[in-house]
């Protein structure tokens, strides 16, 4: 579902991402780990065609998301580390505004925002300005907002910023729930504890390179877990 | 405090210059230049026109010089008093600069600084050509220049103390709807006074041409107290190598101090409340609308702009320098004496169209580069959003295109047609006139959407700055340019019209080919300034990468 072959970005002479190759398969949570400025947030703005890869090729649900970016950005979901929205409108006027960009039919995008809006607890304040919203609330609709399509990938980038613990359980479930129905979840996150609970695989990323991959079983098996790995490759 | 306050934007914009992108900016420049060359080249003429008319010349040239101070006063007090209040209500880093251990007259200095420097740039840019060209035709000495200047200065730190103490009483005196209501006040209050100023000096009568000499002399522009006086009077001696009138030069020195003070004091005595009256409260909106309709695809960025319009104070508030534009505009024409003009040459009917036709063109630039230019910019950083999701980037400014044309079309025609028939100008000439406009309309909203396409700014203060950055001005010189060699060329075609018709010869096969010429030149020119940057703007949103979120 997921596939990076090689790819690589700098910015002004200096390797940000150098040579990645991953295979994400259907309805596999894949974590991406490393310290700050490693290249986390890169990799995935170059997956979602925020950013264009120097080198190598990225496919999402078969489709290059350089040659072909309308039709693999209509297959993904992507929530963004920071959260800028359109200040002055409500957050259903936000989720309209969505739902059209991706040809929704209306009696569709009315349900699913109303599911959606339940199901991240936005229903009390759904047409309130997001200005006024806090940044867990931002985070909510944010999710909210990248599931609107029901998208085949998610992209997440520090999935759980802002978020209070009831929040952070939510999602998690959330989480679950789609890779159970097939949707290939990325996530590139600091919180150890969580990847090494929810994802299928976690890759370490360090100076741009990916230098590792270990599956949740080979976690189990290393001492410290993933947090005893993470220092010991990091370091 | 004030230097550390006022570092980090010296920084940012010591940082943001490079020979690179000196390089990059030169064509601006240049135009920039070229424009100020041929405003003196045009002011001089003017003015060695009117300094040669008999008896009344000299009269005429002195109250022009009053009268363009008198208007430069009221334009720098609405715009302080807009600037103000972005300034210091709507701007993003108040958040910041209230949260660290800063002192509140600190801030209000910074801002106070900041709103001078905002509101009165665009001024201070364009109005040394109106100086050099009085002193130049009056062989004025060096003095002249040295005290024009600072008279000036101090004219504009007066100006800035009336509009920002406004601008602080405007924000207290409606605190109900927050600044929304300010701003309203402030509007309604403008076009009251500005109504009846206007109505005031123009007198109805101006049917012979004693009429508009005596018209112009009654505008009321001398009042011992008002700046614009205190300024012409500290001048013009030196003009006419008569040395300085030290009276008048103290008197706005001391005035300046003055209203500087008033406006601490106020701020000093309300802002803090003020601040607190308009944290965003995000309540109280109906959810009818939005719960019934749902846009398609390529109304979808429409409805978005257009919600987010009416509620961010800090866009529509730019809705009353139009309004005021537009007013003094109207009133121009009404008092327009075109019966007594129609003495002097047959086609001042033709002319006067067109001149209606280049005042437009003016207000169409400045409109366009509020609302057009800047409607990429208006993204913001939600940029990301357009780029992460599959929008089509040519229907995304397609969109944005015909959320500003629409509008800004029906303003323009609204104008002209309006003061056409004010000049009792009908057929052939209203159906002409109101297609050139219909065509300028178009042409200029793209490239007004092109350019801001092409220069996007995602990261502002305020989306007034936007338009009035170097891509802006540009922006506004090059849509004037294609105002004027559109309506050069229909001038020209109404001038072989009317020989072939004043020679009752009926147009020749020369005459037929230079209509043709000018009319494929007007075309070529408008459909160019249309589709290429609207191209340009759309292949570069097409390449460009969002490095932040």
């Amino acid at each position: 579902m997921i596939s990076l072959e090689n790819v690589s970005k700098s910015f002004d002479g200096t390797h940000a991402v150098q040579n990645i190759s991953i295979s994400i398969s259907d309805g596999e949570v894949f974590g991406l780990v490393g310290p700050n400025g490693a290249g986390k947030t890169t990799t995935i703005r170059m997956m979602t065609g925020l950013l264009r890869p120097d080198k190598g090729k990225v496919l999402i649900g078969g489709f290059d998301i350089t040659e072909e970016p309308l039709k693999a950005k209509s297959v993904l979901g992507y929530v963004p580390d920071k959260a800028f929205l359109y200040e002055k409108l409500t957050a259903r006027e936000f989720m309209i505004f969505i739902a059209s960009v991706y040809s929704i039919k209306k009696s569709d995008a009315l349900t699913r925002i109303e599911n959606l809006f339940d199901l991240f607890g936005i229903k009390e304040i759904e047409d309130e300005l997001i200005e006024s919203f806090s940044q867990g609330m931002r985070q909510r609709l944010l999710f909210a907002s990248a599931l609107i399509h029901n998208p085949r990938v998610l992209l997440i980038d520090e999935p759980f910023l802002g978020l209070d613990p009831f929040g952070v359980r939510m999602l998690k479930g959330v989480v679950k729930d789609l890779s159970r129905n097939g949707v290939t979840v990325f996530l590139a996150t600091h919180s150890l504890h969580i990847a090494e609970e929810m994802c299928h695989r976690v890759g370490f990323i360090k100076k741009g390179s990916l230098v590792s991959i270990k599956t949740r079983e080979e976690l189990k098996g290393i001492e410290g877990g993933l947090e005893g790995l993470f220092f010991d490759i990091g370091r | 405090m004030l230097a550390i306050l006022i570092r980090p934007k010296i920084l940012s914009l010591k940082n943001s210059f490079s020979t690179a992108v000196f390089l990059r900016r030169m064509p601006f420049i240049a135009i920039g230049i070229m424009f100020w060359i041929l405003f003196y080249i045009g002011t001089y003429k003017v003015l060695s026109y009117v300094r040669s008319i008999d008896l009344f010349g000299e009269i005429l040239s002195k109250k022009l010089f009053s009268m363009t101070f008198f208007s430069l006063m009221g334009f720098l007090i609405l715009s302080n008093i807009i600037t103000a209040i972005s300034s210091f209500y709507l701007s993003k880093d108040i958040p910041f600069l209230l949260s660290k251990p800063v002192e509140i007259r600190h801030v209000i200095r910074l801002k106070s600084l900041e709103t001078v420097l905002n509101s009165s740039w665009m001024v201070m840019s364009f109005i040394p050509p109106v100086f050099f060209a009085y002193g130049i035709n009056y062989h004025a000495s060096a003095s002249f220049y040295i005290f024009i200047s600072l008279a000036f200065i101090l004219f504009i730190f007066l100006t800035a103390g009336i509009g920002i103490s406004a601008a602080h009483l405007l924000a207290r005196i409606f605190p109900a709807h927050r600044t929304r209501n300010a701003l309203l006040g402030a509007g309604i209050i403008l076009f009251i006074l500005l109504y009846i100023v206007m109505k005031s000096v123009i007198p109805r009568d101006l049917s012979t041409p004693e009429e508009l000499i005596n018209s112009m002399m009654s505008f009321k522009t001398d009042s011992p107290f008002l700046p614009s006086y205190w300024i012409t009077e500290t001048v013009l001696p030196l003009l006419e190598n008569k040395g300085l009138d030290i009276f008048y030069f103290l008197v706005l020195l001391s005035n300046a101090a003055f209203f500087l003070l008033v406006s601490s004091f106020t701020g000093m005595r309300f802002y803090r409340d003020n601040i607190e009256r308009i944290q965003p409260s995000g309540r109280g909106f109906s959810r009818g609308l939005s719960k019934g309709f749902y846009p398609g695809l390529s109304k979808a960025v429409f409805y978005k702009d257009t919600k987010t319009f009416f509620r961010d104070t800090g866009q529509w508030s730019q809705i009353f320098i139009i309004g005021a534009l537009v007013m003094v505009y109207i009133y121009n024409f009404r008092s327009v004496p075109v019966d007594a003009m129609s003495g002097m040459s047959i086609f001042i009917k033709e002319l006067m169209v067109l001149v209606n036709i280049v005042m437009a063109g003016l207000v169409l630039a400045a409109v366009a580069a509020r609302f057009l230019y800047t409607s990429v910019s208006l993204e913001g950083q939600a940029f990301w959003i357009i780029k992460a999701t599959p929008v089509d980037i040519s229907r995304f400014l397609w969109s944005k295109f015909m959320y500003g044309c629409v509008p800004v079309t029906v303003l323009i025609m609204f104008l002209v047609i309006l003061t056409n028939l004010a000049m009792n100008v009908k057929g052939l000439l209203m159906t002409v006139s109101s297609l050139t406009t219909l065509m300028l309309c178009i042409s200029i909203s793209g490239l007004g959407t092109g350019f801001g396409a092409i220069y996007p700014k995602f990261r502002y203060e305020n989306i007034a700055s936007v338009s009035m950055s170097l891509g802006g001005m540009a922006f506004m010189l090059i849509a004037f340019s294609v105002v004027l060699i559109t309506l050069f060329l229909e001038a020209w075609i109404f001038y072989i019209y009317h020989q072939g018709a004043v020679m009752d010869a009926g147009l020749g096969i020369t005459g037929k080919i230079q209509i043709a010429v000018c009319l494929i030149l007007m075309l070529s020119t408008n459909v160019a300034a249309f589709y290429l940057p609207m191209r340009v703007g759309i292949k570069k949103l097409e390449g460009m990468y969002v490095n932040g979120s």
